[in-house]
């Protein structure tokens, strides 16, 4: 039984940490090294400048999940206070200080059909996503997010938490308005589970996402990254990756692809680590940019820390045009340049993307 | 950083008697520079140029996204900035003072290495003991002399060149070379001259808590070729000392120039380099570098591709064992278009040792037709080495190909069964697998070096396995 | 109406000459066979006629249906019914066979009108089961992880697919094991046609046995010099290329 009086101290306690916690967490600048490319002075600030004064408002919808749909609860906070965030504990901080909306799923069995969550803003939205998927759960999980309007945000922060023989396919579609912003910190734990984790962004004016895959637990832990994004305009797209091996004998790959257009900027800084006694890893890590203008930029910043032995791992960062023989072939077969280069750009990113659907049908 | 174990490394532990007529004590302050600009008997334009760099090397940070956690644990005000035992610049090898003779026979410069000897600017502490150069090269119109006199005697030829490829204010510790510098190389080839044999040059550090800092400048005139060989190693000390050169080189249109290091300092030096080349048109910098020694290295050779077609190449072995940071790596700045790249890393971590690749590939706005390929691989020979891999690329523009690849693997374990099954140790299967992970790249080092370098693998191998 | 080229020369982007003034008429309704050593510039004037950016004309002319070809894109020119069959065809990564001709065919429909899908999917499961493929392959990408056999038979299914008025088979046979090879030749002598004609590129008689062509061109040196019947590659078959050295 709940006592009023208790519940009322308990909530000026979190609220009196979420200030404290908000007041004490700095800005990253330019010496941080997680915001390097990132220019921070400017996109940080802007950012954060939105969360501050943010009306919280946005919707939420969940398809397919009711018997695993729970209110963003205490627990729910507390492992958000527990996150690890790339540089951003700033950001941490303001979700905390908002804390309250979003989706938590608790799932203990299989799901045939996929579970769909949507969070949709004009304003400012700083919802919170947690997935916990028992011994054995499986699931399908396509969240989507969506921002309409000039001035909206989302400020997401997610966590998904696999246990031992979990299998768990989640992808994050981030969808802006052209002239919107997106930043998504998200920390998935694999201990003896299978996490599959695709992200894509398209049409926000700045995006940010920080990924980080704690991969523990013995043979079998497998957790899958991919990306796949289109950028034109003057859009950034900020992506910071880490995987981090904690026992040994687990595997990571990550596959980030990008067509990067226009006057479009794309960051990619990702890390693996390997513990000391993590042995027995076997880690991969690519980052693809296809470029097409001329005004386009990249940066790629693929990092390796290994401190166990019997490892394999490698990483691999290429960018390049399209590949010329590839379109004179499609051109050969009459078809118009603009449409070849669409076809070959989205064949590009479909390489990422169709290992999300479901089988392909003919 | 500061309190890491580490094995004392008995190899190369030994010291003589310092008989230093200058010393300009401990610390950097502008008495400190009034005294080595005195010593030197320097123009009044350097001695205001080192005390604006050292105005500069007061406000700069460190470096701080590119620099491992153990540089913070140099002590500024811990160094000797400046010794010398005030002999000038000796002609012939009877003139090189016994100690320094000594010195080189225990550094295993093998006997007929002597004869080499002769064309070979090698520097004993802060100023150079030896500098003969063969008549050979001055009926070319090459000029191969130490920094000091290069800026005296040829202030016309290494002036304009001078401190424009590293700037004063590109980071900390150039700003520091820039205020304490001596000794070094200052090398200029004309026009159309290629040189057949390399030049050599010995650096070592003999004294406690000494800071050296060498200067290197050399310019290849249009078409000329050369190649600079520099061979380090030194005796070890109780306290860090530090080592902060600066090397640049201009390739003018359609030069060549190749510079290989060899590094082997005593395990508690840090070592601190800054190297740069400009290549113009159609001119090409190849930095061949094999780090072995030190407590800390950072090491990233650049080439600025500066001029259309111009190429850039990096060739970088390291070894690091237990106690030794080696953050060595590369840097290509492809600022003219169709200029091409190439970067070869491979390192070796033995058993605590930690060997970093840092790397900055960028390719700039509007420059066409550029290419860059990097690949570094590491390998780990025990469960507790680390090694670690940080690349920064950047690519502007549709029409430039970037790529990187790396790798971090270990000896096959089926590999030594089956040399150990055909009779070698464990330590000679090692070192032969060792040896074969870097065969390529020793290749590309002359031939003296490679030999040497192959002994100094199989020691290595012998001591961490036995 | 046929494919007229008129002292054709080329050369790899500032680099050697190639074609040093090719000659060749190909009506409609032949086939015409090529054969020369290697390094006699058949593939370059497969692509030069293509289009292929890493080759320029440097003098003479090309024309199909009295259409200046050279003037031309690369799409265009396959529009205005040029095929190529490639001798390496190129893996497009991510691109599903399906949707490649798709695309292909939609190019060729007046504007305003789609391709019709259902059709599409009859008739190409119909054609690829005429060159023994299995029908999965229209989910795959374009010839990713594709055996070399397999590439080749895509090639021809496209062919089919596209139905072109000229179409080049630069070096098809190669890669082919005896059984491919009769399918392959089957689909195209199926295509043969009074309003069709090809241009055979081969080394090799196996192919020739199965699509006879109607005149045989030996190219040597960047130049065609000899033009004959079938007893031309007989003669090949037998001695070789020797008999261009004298």
């Amino acid at each position: 039984m709940d006592f009023p009086e208790n519940n009322d101290i308990r909530l000026a306690l979190e609220q009196a940490e979420a200030e404290h916690r908000l007041a004490t967490a700095t800005l990253p600048d330019r010496l941080c090294e997680d915001w390097r490319f990132g220019r921070p002075h400017k996109h940080a600030a802007a950012m954060a400048e939105l969360a501050e004064s943010a009306d919280n408002a946005g919707t939420v919808t969940v398809e397919g999940a009711d018997d695993a749909l729970c209110e963003p609860d205490d627990d729910a906070r507390d492992s958000v206070k527990l996150m690890q965030s790339i540089g951003s504990d700033k950001f941490l901080a303001l979700q905390l200080a908002h804390f309250g909306k979003g989706v938590v799923l608790f799932l203990e069995r299989s799901y045939k059909e996929p579970i769909t969550i949507t969070y949709e803003t004009e304003g400012t939205f700083l919802p919170t996503t947690q997935i916990v998927a028992v011994a054995g759960a499986k699931a399908r999980i396509i969240e989507r997010h969506i921002c309409r309007g000039e001035k909206a945000a989302i400020l997401c922060t997610r966590t998904i938490m696999a246990a031992e023989g979990a299998e768990l396919s989640v992808e994050l579609h981030e969808e802006g308005s052209g002239a919107s912003r997106a930043m998504n910190i998200t920390n998935i734990t694999a201990d003896g589970a299978a996490v599959r984790h695709l992200t894509t962004h398209s049409n926000h004016a700045w995006a940010r996402e920080e990924t980080v895959a704690e991969i523990m637990g013995a043979k079998g832990t497998d957790v899958q990254l991919y990306s796949a994004n289109r950028l034109g305009a003057a859009q950034v797209l900020d992506q910071h990756t880490r995987q981090r091996h904690t026992s040994g004998g687990s595997t990571s790959n990550l596959l980030y692809k990008n067509v990067v257009d226009d006057k479009a900027t794309a960051v990619f800084a990702g890390n693996i680590y390997v513990s000391p006694g993590a042995h027995d890893t076997d880690a991969y890590q690519s980052n693809r940019n296809m470029m097409l203008s001329e005004d386009a930029t990249i940066h790629s910043l693929p990092g390796l820390e290994i401190l166990a032995d019997h490892v394999r791992c490698s990483h691999g960062s290429a960018s390049a045009p399209m590949d010329e023989e590839q379109l004179f072939y499609l051109l050969s077969r009459g078809i118009p340049r603009h449409t070849a280069q669409l076809l070959v750009a989205e064949g590009f990113l479909g390489d990422v993307t169709s290992r999300f659907s479901p089988a392909e049908q003919d | 950083m500061a309190d890491l174990p580490f094995q004392p490394d008995t190899r190369g532990e030994f010291s003589f008697p310092e008989n230093h007529k200058y010393d300009a004590g401990y610390g950097l302050t502008e008495a400190t520079i009034d005294y080595i600009c005195d010593a030197k008997g320097e123009p009044d334009w350097l001695r205001r140029f080192r005390k604006d760099a050292l105005k500069k090397f007061h406000e700069l940070p460190m470096p701080y996204h590119w620099a491992p956690e153990g540089i913070r644990d140099v002590d500024f005000d811990q160094i000797r900035y400046y010794l010398s035992h005030g002999v000038p610049p000796r002609k012939s090898w009877d003139d090189v003072p016994d100690d320094v003779k000594r010195t080189f026979e225990r550094l295993g410069v093998p006997e007929q290495e002597r004869a080499f000897l002769a064309g070979v600017d090698a520097q004993y502490d802060s100023e150079t003991a030896y500098n003969n150069m063969r008549e050979e090269l001055s009926k070319q119109g090459v000029i191969f002399v130490n920094s000091t006199e290069g800026l005296k005697e040829h202030e016309d030829v290494f002036r304009p060149w001078f401190g424009k490829v590293i700037p004063v204010g590109d980071n900390k510790f150039s700003a520091l070379n820039h205020a304490a510098f001596s000794g070094g190389s200052f090398i200029y080839v004309p026009k159309g001259v290629k040189l057949k044999q390399p030049l050599q040059a010995y650096f070592r550090i003999n004294s406690e808590s000494m800071g050296q800092f060498e200067r290197t400048l050399i310019i290849a005139d249009e078409g000329a070729e050369l190649m600079y060989m520099e061979g380090c190693t030194a005796p070890k000390f109780d306290s860090a000392t530090l080592h902060s050169g600066v090397v640049e080189l201009v390739a003018l249109k359609g030069a060549k120039i190749q510079y290989v290091t060899v590094q082997n300092w005593a395990t508690n030096v840090y070592n601190l380099v800054i190297q740069r080349g400009l290549a113009m048109e159609d001119a090409e910098i190849r930095w061949i570098d094999c780090n072995l020694g030190s407590k800390l290295t950072m090491k990233y050779p650049a080439v600025v591709l500066q001029g259309r077609r111009a190429r850039g190449e990096v060739v970088s072995i390291s070894l690091a064992h237990d106690g030794q940071d080696q953050d060595t790596g590369a840097r290509m700045i492809h600022a003219a278009p169709e200029t091409t790249s190439n970067i070869v890393a491979k390192s070796i971590s033995i058993g605590k040792g930690r060997a970093s690749y840092r790397g900055e590939v960028n390719v700039l706005k509007g420059m066409k037709g550029c290419r860059n390929n990097t690949e570094c691989d590491a390998l780990l020979i025990s469960a507790e080495s680390r090694t670690d891999t940080y690349p920064a690329i950047t690519v502007n523009g549709n029409s430039c190909a970037v790529q990187h690849e790396a790798s971090v693997s270990q000896v096959d374990e089926e590999m030594l069964f089956y040399m150990q099954q055909r009779g070698l140790t464990r330590a000679q299967a090692m070192s032969l697998a060792v040896n074969g992970f870097i065969n390529d790249l020793v290749n590309e080092f002359p031939m003296e070096y490679s030999v040497e370098l192959r002994r100094l693998i199989d020691l290595e191998m012998e001591d961490s396995i036995g | 109406m046929s494919l007229i080229i008129k002292d054709l020369c080329a050369r790899v982007k500032d680099g050697a000459d190639i074609l040093k003034g090719i000659n060749l008429e190909i009506p409609k309704g032949e086939v015409h066979a090529i054969m020369g050593p290697n390094g006699s510039g058949k593939s370059t004037l497969s692509k030069v006629l293509c289009g292929h950016p890493d080759y320029e004309v440097t003098g003479g002319s090309a024309e199909l249906d009295g259409q200046d070809l050279l003037s031309m894109s690369v799409d265009e020119r396959s529009r205005a019914g040029l095929f190529l069959a490639f001798q390496h065809p190129v893996e497009v990564p991510g691109v599903t066979n399906a949707n490649f001709l798709r695309a292909a065919l939609q190019a060729r429909m007046p504007e305003g009108e789609t391709v019709d899908a259902v059709a599409f999917y009859k008739t190409l499961r119909a054609k690829m089961k005429q060159l023994g493929m299995d029908t999965k392959f229209t989910a795959r990408a374009v010839n990713e992880g594709f055996s070399g056999g397999e590439k080749k038979r895509n090639d021809i299914l496209q062919m089919l697919m596209l139905e072109p008025s000229y179409a080049i088979l630069d070096e098809t046979d190669s890669g082919l094991d005896v059984d491919a090879l009769r399918i392959v030749s089957e689909g195209v002598n199926a295509m043969r046609a009074p309003f069709r004609s090809f241009m055979v590129i081969t080394h090799y008689k196996r192919l020739l046995d199965y699509i006879r062509p109607d005149v045989v061109h030996v190219l040597y040196q960047g130049r065609i010099v000899r033009t004959a019947g079938f007893e031309l590659v007989d003669h090949i078959e037998e001695k070789g290329f020797d008999f261009l050295k004298d």
